[in-house]
């Protein structure tokens, strides 16, 4: 196994599972998020070489997922119709908890935001610092404070009107 | 009635399974990279050799000056809209994935716009040159023929362009307006939340 192997299979083990929140969070469909996931580390493998250490990785590694997420076209049928029912099938008997159900709701609340918030809100959940959602997202530091502040309440109240159903 | 802290609370509790592994992510970006480059590489390689093939032409000796004309027509337009092809390729091979997204989106966009002329304008100027082409290289080729094999050899040429002007491109166009339609539905929606934002 050469260098860029084993750099890409750490860098995957480490990003992998907040990217993974990221395309959950902006698709609501955990089979949609799994295509973007791949679809994300496979431009990150194309790209690896062209990375210049200017930004920190997991930063570079995110614009490609928002990137990716943001051309993502949703109407596509990237899945076959027996590949469907096989997930519906495995949904169904994952294991039913209150709190499964929850994070369930709150990645529906989630999935009922605007596509940029989605991204932002699952950024701010991650706990990256606002600097490199800023730098992430393309939106000056000023403009986001006040935007995640407005992204916090719409979601707050997304999340108990589900709730209350 | 729960508050942000309970979103952020049940949010760091929760753990998400990734389907893949990485050695499998790896084995499949090695595997789909393979297949892209063999996929462009076979494309411009088949483009070469229609040019080739045609340029080829002139190792024969032609006594009029109509067949070098068809034959240069036809090597030009396929130089010209290869060199298309490949600088529309270009605009998402060189596309840094690592600038902002409304810059990788702004060039997402020139590229469809790109497509859509190929197919639209471009295409018939190249149809145009490729029928003139043909005219006047069977000009000087078609004295040396019977009327029969003149007869055969145009239809073959000029239905094989009418099936690649109407059904094929038919379908290449429907496909990419699909494609197309949702992403300018989608460029919009994202240019209206940035505006919002402002």
């Amino acid at each position: 196994m050469n260098q860029k192997d084993i750099l890409f299979k750490e860098i995957f083990d480490k990003n992998a599972k907040k990217i993974f929140h990221l395309c959950y969070g902006y698709t609501g469909d955990k089979d949609s998020a799994n295509d973007l996931l791949q679809e994300t580390f496979l431009k990150v493998w194309q790209n690896l070489d062209k990375f210049r250490n200017k930004s920190l990785i997991s930063t570079w590694i995110y614009r490609i997922a928002v990137n990716t997420c943001l051309t993502y076209l949703r109407a596509e049928k990237r899945q076959a119709k027996d590949e469907l029912t096989e997930n519906i099938i495995e949904n169904k008997m994952e294991e039913y908890s209150e709190k499964n159900e929850q994070v369930a709701l709150l990645y529906t609340s989630i999935s009922k935001l605007e596509e940029n918030d989605r991204l932002i809100i699952t950024m701010v959940l991650d706990e990256l610092p606002y600097h490199e959602i800023a730098e992430i997202s393309g939106i000056s530091e000023g403009n986001l404070r006040v935007r995640i502040h407005r992204i916090k309440q719409k979601l707050t109240e997304l999340y108990n009107q589900h709730a209350r159903i | 009635m729960q508050e942000f802290d309970h979103i952020e609370a049940l949010w760091a509790a929760h753990t998400v399974d990734v389907k893949i592994s990485s050695d499998e992510m790896l084995k499949q970006a090695k595997k789909d990279v393979n297949n892209m480059r063999t996929k462009s590489l076979l494309n411009i390689f088949g483009m070469s050799l229609s040019f080739l093939t045609v340029a080829c032409l002139w190792l024969f000796n032609f006594d009029s000056w109509t067949t070098h004309a068809g034959i240069t027509i036809i090597v030009v337009a396929i130089a010209v809209y290869t060199l298309i092809l490949y600088n529309n390729y270009r605009i998402i091979a060189k596309s840094d994935f690592t600038v902002n997204p409304n810059e990788f989106i702004s060039q997402l966009k020139l590229y469809q716009l790109n497509r859509h002329k190929l197919y639209n304008q471009l295409y018939w100027f190249y149809a145009i040159a490729l029928s003139l082409g043909l005219v006047l290289y069977f000009f000087e080729l078609s004295t040396h023929f019977s009327l029969w094999v003149q007869i055969l050899f145009i239809s073959l040429s000029f239905g094989w362009m009418i099936l690649c002007s109407t059904l094929v491109r038919k379908a290449v166009i429907k496909k990419d307006k699909e494609r197309i339609a949702l992403l300018i539905e989608k460029f919009e929606r994202i240019s209206e939340q940035f505006k919002e934002q402002q």
